[in-house]
């Protein structure tokens, strides 16, 4: 395919294979006359700019030259690394003179191009080449068996290669081997080649295959093959190449007798051995394989002889030709076609005219017909055979899992006849970049496997490079240990023991006199430095902080300090803090505060309260009031949310005493939430103590991210140990399945799977990889990692399959038997096209919930949801259902705190992203999701109704049982087990009452049902169902001991037992949703959907 | 710290191919293998748990076969080959046999690579030719395919196609849920007019060239447009005759700002760049038949990790990189 034209008659010389760009110089051809019969001769340079799709060569420079030429060649002496400089031309003149020109200089337009001349040889210099190993080395040949050697670091003195052959005649041709740079070879028109070899300074051999008839005119080197050549003859009856080797010099290896007449230049490519050029007074430009004959291409020509032909020594598809009818033409032998070259001159002219538009009407203009070129296609086919520079030989390709898959290619040297075994191999190899990541994932499986996880934390506390590091896995620790919350307390800092010491100190030696407050501050410090020297291990950076005397601020609506310093109320507050009542009055006592005294005796028992209302003389005023009237009122959530963020420890240390189980894990995220969104980055990260005691992975996994780069696999692997461990904890202290995983979670935990696959380890990607979740990118990674392991996916029928298969139809036309071709099944698809998913589409999890239908739709909550009654809540309070949006409620919280009216039920709600709870399976769920009807609704009604108009809403519509995991699963929290250890604490403070004798009857009957369902239930689901529910009604129960129920309720509920005596189920249901409706929600969230669910369920199985 | 990268061998694939092989590529989970030839086959092998059993010799085209590509398996078992002889075959499974099902013979010189679209735009295939030409195929149902081509997207020919990531710019992190994605397909193209060509579908379906992408000296080779994951960045990895390998990147959402950083140069051609399904290591194959794995460091500079020599197993290779944050 032609690229470019010019209209000149003269020799040709690419740039050098080094230099960029292309260049093309011309020098006026000594031995014709173009058609003006001009005498004028120049030197010009073009630039081959393959972007430009016209067929001009952009010329650059013109030197209007007083020599015309027989031979032009561009060395590369000279050109530096960066190719600046841009060697150097050299031209053969008429009279035995030789001109070395710099080619910048002409570009540049300089007058003064010359870089030397000589004029040493007899004749016109028809020969010239380059040395490609010393490119400063020029062999030159001309009339009279001349032969020059030039140096052009110093061009005065040339030297021969020997003595002169005999007779003496013209010398036409002259190459440098390839392959060894001291050999040297030229030819005459006589037929005859001589190789000479420059260390013996004489002529090695002569090669002449005697037949008079070769008439050289080309001679080429082969590029590969150090003893071969071609020689070319331009004698019309033996238009031939003919191939030798030096070492079978007696005759030609091959003939090649392509040509039809004389042939006037060959080319033999650098780029394969296997193209060699030749063009011919046939008017034919061949491209031959020299190495068996055959005839590759011929590139279609007018019917003109072309005198020179040469390959582009930089793009290996190009090469040049010139012509007796005065032209230079540069082809492509890639073929192609010339359609999108003329198409492309055309869009360029009409671009042109782009935006002539005389009518206005807006049109742009119609596309142009273009003409039919002459030929019918113009289509050039390429060569024959692929050209080496285009057989890649190569390719290192990665594929899931790590691996690596290259491939090897024998060098094989095409030998004539012999046969060659080639092993064509592909290896697969395993790419393995993470070392320690994987280490260390592996110690975190088997500690998953072998439940030693209390060992694992103390080596990662031993192991810790900071404090927060040690901090944080000293709190997940304590999860596995007996006593938790005594641990926690003794973690932020109050040990019992310690406590007590201080506490005797205290009441010793302090007088209510200044002087000996002093001392005690001083004695608390000196003490300091032995007992408390584990704490300042553990929370380090924070002692100094207790010790400053901080400002209670009286105010109810601000903030306050919790002092904890080593005066009286410092000791107060402390004993306070781990529910020490009795040495808190004593001290009140002791410092002349008979109320504080008093009312702390009043929460401290009957015993406590008579002796200290002796001593009670007259009514005394503290700064601490407000921390007593927090612990006598149990208004914890008082002190959480209005205390003095710096005294966080101090609010986690009195929630940890004091909170009720219920109310405990909310608690610990609403002071993590607080600390979170506190500009200050330590607070910041402390929020994550308070998550792992709330058991709130989700927001262990948000706010660590936030505070750390996930970019590096290691710190992701930091984050995946500790939830994988805080996941085992919450598991451990619910004793029931905990997998529920947040968006947030599994995102974090699909990086990780897709970490550990690339680093080839699939199995332990899978076991990490969260498996009830249906997040469809967890779904389609499990599915891959499945088949990546060589196992058939997850659940062999198609439906569950990630992807839909899109059935694509064979093309061939089919046999009888299928005349339509099955079309796409659309319905099926997914992802398909541009539709994604509906939330929770293919989901498999959901199909084995959707398989026990319930007799109430699931939506029902949320569709009786408008009819609660609940003006008066303030909104933005800390129970507020949760925002949709995340980022705003963030904002809002910490300024919008109000002091809410006091609770005496909790709500479970997290302060969690909801939507990322929509997306969570749950398999414990008391309503089933049977179908996703009920979630994406609030995103269709853009959530904005639940947020601002009914705020409880929001709750309601999202079954509570969402929310609780997260809730109930707080190691921290007094459940099972653990409640068992709060009890034991020395202070007694959270006996249960018992329940009133009157409402004995509703535990029974719940209690009864339950065993009846879990008798008949069938699967385990239901059954996991039924102990949850059994667990939660412990809330009811704590409600019922404490007479913190509305006597409405307490009759519903009654009503409900009746019910249930007689199996009228359906009638409970109806009183539970009546009580629903018309009660104060927080009242009853806690225990009143689970009664649904039992009473759901009894209805079902009929017991 | 320093990091170590080790390459192993764990499987060895004896193709009896019997001309050079010129691409091996895996599918989508990685258990079978795809080989193309210079002796005009294509081979399908079974690599799961290390064994290697001929499914497939697939005869259908007249020259070297330069590329195969396989579809997402959503579309089923789908490979892409092309080939010198200026044919792209796709070929099918169906019931345990591979076919031929389409064969799309629409350029005029050679057909130098195939790649695939992201599978979220459906079954398209891009098809780059030393004729200058690039054709889209769309794949439209009832074996029909749609035939789109950019004429003299590269003077002389295009060597490479490489399909960008399906992301919709700017909104990676909070994509709206439920509405329909706004995908904006993108491809790169490289070819022997030195350049790197960047090709967007217009509203009304036609492909514009949207950015010119010059720093090499010689043809590019191979481009590689990194995997997205879920960074802004767009990446893409370029190579070429002139020994270059040039890491691109844009990171504005108008994707109009690139920046090349010069990964290396070496001393011979680079022939084919591939990136890491997790997109953070880059390997690059040379004309000395050696291929390096790259990894850019933390303070943004590409260090080779590896040697990879292949047929001599594994050659592990520790690389010191500046100091690695633990936290």
């Amino acid at each position: 395919m032609k690229l470019k034209e010019v209209d000149r008659t003269a020799m040709q010389a690419w740039s050098p294979a080094q230099y960029h760009p292309i260049y093309l110089a011309t020098g006026t051809s000594a031995q014709q006359l173009d058609a003006t019969f001009s005498t004028n001769a120049s030197l010009e340079i073009f630039e081959l700019d393959l972007s430009d799709p016209s067929l001009d060569m952009k010329s650059c420079a013109t030197f209007s030259s007083s020599h015309r030429y027989h031979k032009l060649i561009w060395g590369p002496h000279k050109i530096d690394s960066k190719g600046d400089v841009s060697g150097v031309l050299i031209a053969g003149g008429e009279n035995g003179n030789i001109i070395l020109y710099d080619p910048s200089k002409i570009i540049a337009g300089d007058k003064d191009v010359v870089i030397a001349q000589k004029d040493k040889h007899t004749g016109p210099v028809r020969a010239l080449d380059v040395n490609i190993f010393q490119t400063n080395l020029v062999a030159s040949g001309a009339n009279e068996s001349e032969i020059y050697i030039w140096d052009l670091n110093n061009f005065a003195t040339p030297m021969t290669p020997g003595a002169k052959t005999q007779p003496p005649e013209d010398t036409s041709c002259i190459a440098w081997n390839r392959q060894v740079q001291h050999i040297l070879a030229s030819a005459s028109p006589s037929g005859r080649a001589t190789v000479w070899d420059l260390r013996k300074n004489e002529p090695i051999i002569k090669v002449s295959d005697h037949s008079n008839r070769m008439h050289c005119s080309g001679l080429a080197w082969h590029p590969d093959v150090a003893t071969q050549m071609v020689l070319a003859s331009e004698d019309d009856r033996l238009p031939v190449v003919q191939m030798w080797d030096l070492r079978f010099a007696s005759s030609p290896l091959r003939v090649l007798e392509n040509h039809a007449r004389g042939i006037l230049a060959i080319d033999w490519s650098m780029a394969d051995p296997e193209l060699l050029l030749s063009c011919g007074k046939d008017a034919k430009i061949l491209c031959s394989n020299p190495n068996t004959g055959e005839i590759l291409y011929e590139l279609p020509t007018n019917t003109q002889w072309c005198f020179d032909i040469q390959w582009c020594p930089r793009n290996p598809a190009v090469l040049s030709a010139a012509s007796f009818d005065g032209r230079i033409s540069v082809y492509s032998i890639m073929g192609g076609s010339t359609d999108g070259l003329r198409q492309k001159q055309v869009d360029k002219l009409s671009s042109s005219f782009g935006n002539l538009d005389p009518f206005g009407t807006g049109q742009p203009l119609p596309p142009l017909q273009i003409p039919q070129p002459t030929s019918q296609h113009g289509v050039v086919l390429p060569l024959k055979k692929p050209p080496k520079w285009v057989r890649r030989p190569v390719g290192a390709s990665f594929s899931f899992g790590g691996k690596l898959v290259t491939f090897e290619n024998m060098k094989v040297l095409p030998q004539q006849g012999a046969e060659q075994q080639q092993q064509q191999r592909v290896f697969i190899s395993q790419v393995v970049t993470e070392k320690e990541f994987l280490r260390r994932s592996d110690q975190l499986q088997q500690v998953v496997q072998s439940q030693g996880f209390i060992n694992y934390c103390q080596k990662k506390i031993d192991g810790s490079q900071t404090e927060f590091e040690k901090n944080v896995w000293a709190f997940l620790k304590v999860n596995f240990e007996d006593d938790s919350r005594g641990k926690y307390l003794e973690l932020l800092g109050y040990r019992k023991e310690d406590l007590g010491k201080k506490i005797a100190l205290a009441l010793n030696k302090v007088d209510g006199s200044d002087v000996a407050l002093k001392d005690s501050d001083q004695v608390a410090q000196s003490d300091g430095e032995e007992s408390p020297a584990a704490e300042e291990q553990l929370l380090g950076e924070c002692i100094k902080e207790e010790k400053q005397e901080s400002e209670f601020l009286p105010l109810a609506g601000g903030t306050f300090n919790i002092s904890v310093s080593g005066d009286i109320d410092g000791l107060i507050t402390q004993a306070l803090l781990t529910g020490n009542f009795e040495s808190a009055v004593d001290l009140c006592l002791h410092d002349n505060r008979m109320a504080d005294a008093i009312i702390l005796a009043i929460a401290g028992g009957q015993e406590l309260l008579a002796r200290t209302q002796k001593k009670y003389f007259a009514k005394s005023q503290s700064k601490i009031t407000r921390l007593i009237t927090a612990v006598v009122m149990k208004n914890w959530r008082e002190i959480v949310e209005s205390c003095d963020l710096q005294n966080w420890r101090e609010a986690l240390a009195a929630v940890l005493t004091y909170a009720n189980a219920d109310e405990f894990s909310a608690l610990c995220d609403l002071l993590g939430t607080r600390l979170e969104n506190e500009g200050d980055s330590l607070l910041q990260s402390q929020a994550c103590l308070c998550y792992i005691c709330a058991g709130n992975v989700e927001k262990l996994v948000a706010c660590w991210t936030k505070a750390q780069d996930g970019s590096n696999p290691l710190s992701l692997q930091d984050l995946i140990e500790k939830v994988v461990i805080l996941r085992r904890a919450v598991q451990l202290a619910q004793a029931v399945d905990a997998h529920t995983v947040g968006a947030l979670l599994a995102e974090k935990m699909s990086q990780y799977a897709n970490l550990l696959a690339a680093q080839g380890s699939i199995a332990a990607a899978l076991a990490f990889l969260p498996d009830n979740t249906n997040q469809p990118n967890i779904v389609q990674l499990r599915e891959r990692l499945c088949r990546a392991q060589g196992e058939p996916a997850p659940g062999q029928e198609p439906a569950k399959h990630p992807y839909e298969r899109q059935h694509m139809a064979k093309g061939r036309p089919g046999p009888a038997g299928h005349p339509q071709m099955p079309r796409v099944q659309t319905q099926q698809y997914y992802p398909q096209g541009e539709n994604p998913p509906p939330p929770g589409f293919i989901m498999h999890g959901n199909v084995s919930s959707a398989a026990a239908p319930l007799p109430t739709p699931p939506g029902h909550m949320h569709s009786q949801a408008p009819a609660y009654p609940q003006p008066q809540r303030p909104q933005n309070g800390w129970n507020d259902p949760p925002a949709l949006n995340r980022a705003a409620k963030k904002k809002k919280m910490p300024e919008n705190f109000m002091p809410p009216v006091p609770i005496t039920s909790p709500i479970m709600t997290p302060l969690g992203d909801p939507q990322s709870q929509m997306l969570q399976q749950q398999p414990s769920a008391p309503v089933p999701l049977s179908n996703q009807a009920p979630f994406p609704q609030p995103h269709l009604a853009g959530g904005q109704p639940f947020q601002s108009i009914q705020q409880p809403l929001g709750q309601t519509g999202m079954p509570p049982s969402f929310s609780k995991p997260n809730v109930e699963g707080a190691p921290g929290a007094p459940i099972g087990n653990t409640i068992q250890h709060v009890q034991s604490l020395p202070t007694e403070k959270i006996t249960k009452k018992p329940i009133p004798d009157e409402h004995l009857i509703l535990k029974t009957t719940f209690e009864e049902l339950i065993q009846r369902c879990l008798s008949s239930a069938a699967d385990p689901q239901t059954k996991r169902k039924l102990d949850d529910a059994s667990k939660r009604l412990e809330f009811l129960y704590d409600k019922l001991r404490e007479h913190t129920l509305s006597p409405t309720i307490i009759n519903g509920l009654h009503n409900i037992a009746r019910s249930i005596e007689t199996r009228n189920y359906s009638e409970g249901l109806t009183i539970h949703t009546h009580i629903v409706s018309t009660s104060n929600f927080s009242e009853i969230s806690a225990f009143m959907p689970v009664l649904k669910v039992v009473l759901t369920q009894a209805n079902k199985l009929g017991v | 710290m320093g990091r170590m990268c080790c390459v192993s061998v764990i499987n060895t694939v004896d193709t009896s191919h019997e001309d050079m092989i010129h691409d091996a590529q895996m599918d989508y989970y990685g258990t079978r293998l795809a080989t193309c030839s210079s002796d005009r086959s294509v081979k399908i092998f079974d690599v799961r748990n290390g064994g290697q059993i001929l499914i497939a010799d697939l005869r259908g085209h007249e020259g070297p076969v330069w590329q195969v590509a396989w579809a997402h398996p959503m579309y089923g078992n789908v490979l892409a080959s092309c080939s010198y002889d200026r044919k792209v075959i796709i070929w099918k499974e169906d019931n345990g046999t591979w076919d031929k099902t389409h064969e799309h013979s629409g350029h005029d010189s050679s057909v130098n690579s195939v790649c695939w679209a992201p599978h979220d735009y459906g079954l398209i295939l891009a098809c780059g030719s030393s004729d200058g030409a690039i054709s889209l195929l769309t794949y439209t149902g009832e074996s029909q395919w749609e035939v789109k081509k950019i004429n003299n997207a590269h003077t002389i020919g295009c060597n490479a196609v490489s399909w960008a990531p399906a992301v919709v710019p700017g909104s990676l992190i909070d994509q709206p849920s439920g509405q329909k994605p706004n995908y904006i397909k993108k491809f790169a193209s490289g070819g022997c007019d030195n350049l790197i060509k960047l090709w967007r579908e217009e509203e009304d379906g036609q492909w514009k060239e949207e950015q010119k992408l010059e720093a090499h000296s010689d043809w590019v080779r191979d481009v590689a447009w990194a995997p997205s994951i879920g960074l802004p960045t767009s990446t893409i990895a370029s190579c070429s005759q002139d020994g270059r390998v040039f890491i691109w990147t844009c990171d504005d959402s108008s994707g109009n700002m690139w920046s090349p950083k010069l990964l290396h140069k070496f001393n011979d051609v680079v022939w084919h760049v591939s990136w890491s399904i997790t997109a953070n290591i880059l390997a690059v194959s040379g004309g000395d038949n050696k291929v390096t794995l790259w990894k850019e460091s933390v303070d943004g500079q590409w260090v080779c990790i590896s040697d990879v020599n292949k047929g001599q197993g594994s050659v592990s290779t520790s690389v010191t990189e500046g100091q690695q944050n633990e936290q």
